[in-house]
């Protein structure tokens, strides 16, 4: 009899546990495109530079920087595609870049005192300040206006890697990231930029920011 | 008193060695002048061609644009055919503009001379601080080329202006067939600066290169990281 209570009372507890803890997800709030203005700025962490003078992905952070939004994707577009690539190839690879960053702004990391959305080395993207060329801002204005986001407005990481040169790298397909390298290779097969990333991500759409 | 075998052939292989560094300019003054004389003449006047094209495109009318190889300003930055034999390859061109910002109020410096240094360009700065677009080589490194060659060519410029230290910006990256743009930051002399010197800002390699770089020597059963996985 006491055993039977007991157990209950273990169900009753389990039940409005559970309970709790889907009525705290049912009401969390997803941050989408429709809920979420897009970020005017984003904190850079400034890691030290290794001895030949390149930034250190394992350098200390020196101090965190306030960049305008917009710049900083320009600042990293060239140092993470070839400026000289396919201008659709540069499309794909703004948006990725922009989506990465706006992703990380939400979910910022406070580490050694400090805290940031993303450091301007290869841990999250390259950032070199006022290193933005012609072709790739051209290729941010063309596509600043969009987001890549889950079917339902959800703004998630657009995650890519290097790849390897003059392959369609079907295997980052496979894992959900883009690749680099074969976002020029299927630029220069004919593809535009959203049919880039469709190839690499799935279930994902293009939406106008609205203003 | 006879010279032994050894001893010969490290004197020969020197004289090789002596001929092989010397310009072709100078090839006629080399100790193996017995060689075939019609070749020798062709490199000569071949060397000297080339010669005159650079010293007549220095002349104090014309911009200072003393890299022979640079198509006018205006033309489409192809290889120049030139007239004749030149020992050395055509080097593709493409356009750079340099902006100059003060490093500290990041206002633009006008009238800073900024020099290329691999051609010896000499332009200044308006008063955006920035300078007109050059034709300058897309040069990519030689030590590279035959293992991984590099995504993008790199020059050198430095920028000098009156009351700022030198500013040397290496690795600048010039890139085919698209306009490239560089910043170069300059540092006010103040009076408590007591070794003046000028002030060096390396631009680094691009990442995707240096994964080419290393996956070119990687051995299939390698330690290490190992092949980027997705």
């Amino acid at each position: 009899m006491n055993k039977a209570i007991g157990l209950a009372g273990t169900s009753a507890l389990l039940a409005l546990s559970t309970g709790s803890v889907f009525a705290t997800s049912a009401h969390a709030q997803v941050q989408t495109v429709d809920n979420t203005p897009e970020p005017a700025t984003i904190r850079v962490a400034i890691r030290s530079m290794n001895p030949s003078g390149e930034p250190d992905p394992r350098g200390k952070i020196m101090y965190v920087q306030n960049i305008p939004f917009r710049e900083y994707v320009e600042d990293c577009l060239p140092n993470e595609w070839i400026p000289s690539w396919n201008v659709e190839a540069l499309k794909a690879g703004a948006l990725a870049v922009k989506m990465f960053a706006w992703y990380h702004h939400l979910n910022p990391i406070t580490m050694d005192g400090f805290t940031y959305d993303v450091d301007n080395t290869t841990n999250f993207q390259t950032f070199r300040y006022d290193s933005r060329q012609i072709e790739t801002n051209a290729a941010v204005n063309a596509v600043f206006k969009y987001a890549y986001v889950r079917r339902n407005g959800e703004i998630i990481e657009l995650n890519y890697r290097a790849g390897t040169q003059n392959s369609p790298n079907w295997q980052y397909r496979n894992a959900q990231k883009m690749a680099q390298w074969g976002s020029q290779y299927w630029a220069d097969e004919g593809r535009n930029y959203l049919q880039i990333l469709q190839f690499y991500y799935a279930n994902r759409d293009l939406r106008q920011i609205r203003t | 008193m006879p010279v032994k075998g050894p001893k010969l052939w490290l004197i020969s292989s020197g004289v090789a060695m002596l001929s092989l560094t010397l310009l072709p300019g100078q090839a006629s003054a080399a100790p193996h002048s017995s060689q075939n004389s019609a070749t020798t003449s062709e490199t000569t006047q071949g060397y000297s061609a080339n010669r005159n094209v650079t010293q007549s495109s220095q002349t104090p009318s014309a911009p200072a644009q003393p890299w022979p190889n640079a198509p006018a300003p205006g033309l489409p930055s192809t290889p120049q055919q030139s007239q004749g034999f030149r020992p050395y390859a055509d080097v593709p061109t493409e356009k750079l503009r340099v902006r100059v910002i003060d490093g500290r109020t990041l206002q633009p410096l006008k009238g800073t001379e900024v020099v290329i240094a691999e051609t010896e360009q000499r332009v200044t700065t308006n008063g955006d601080g920035y300078t007109p677009w050059i034709n300058v080589p897309v040069l990519r490194s030689e030590r590279f080329r035959p293992l991984v060659a590099e995504l993008h060519g790199q020059l050198t410029a430095i920028a000098y202006k009156n009351g700022y230290r030198d500013s040397i910006h290496m690795g600048i990256r010039i890139h085919d067939g698209v306009r490239s743009e560089t910043t170069i930051w300059m540092y006010k002399i103040s009076p408590e600066d007591r070794r003046i010197e000028p002030v060096l800002y390396q631009v680094p390699y691009h990442h995707l290169w240096l994964i080419q770089l290393a996956d070119k020597f990687r051995r299939p059963s390698q330690l290490g990281e190992g092949w980027q996985r997705p």
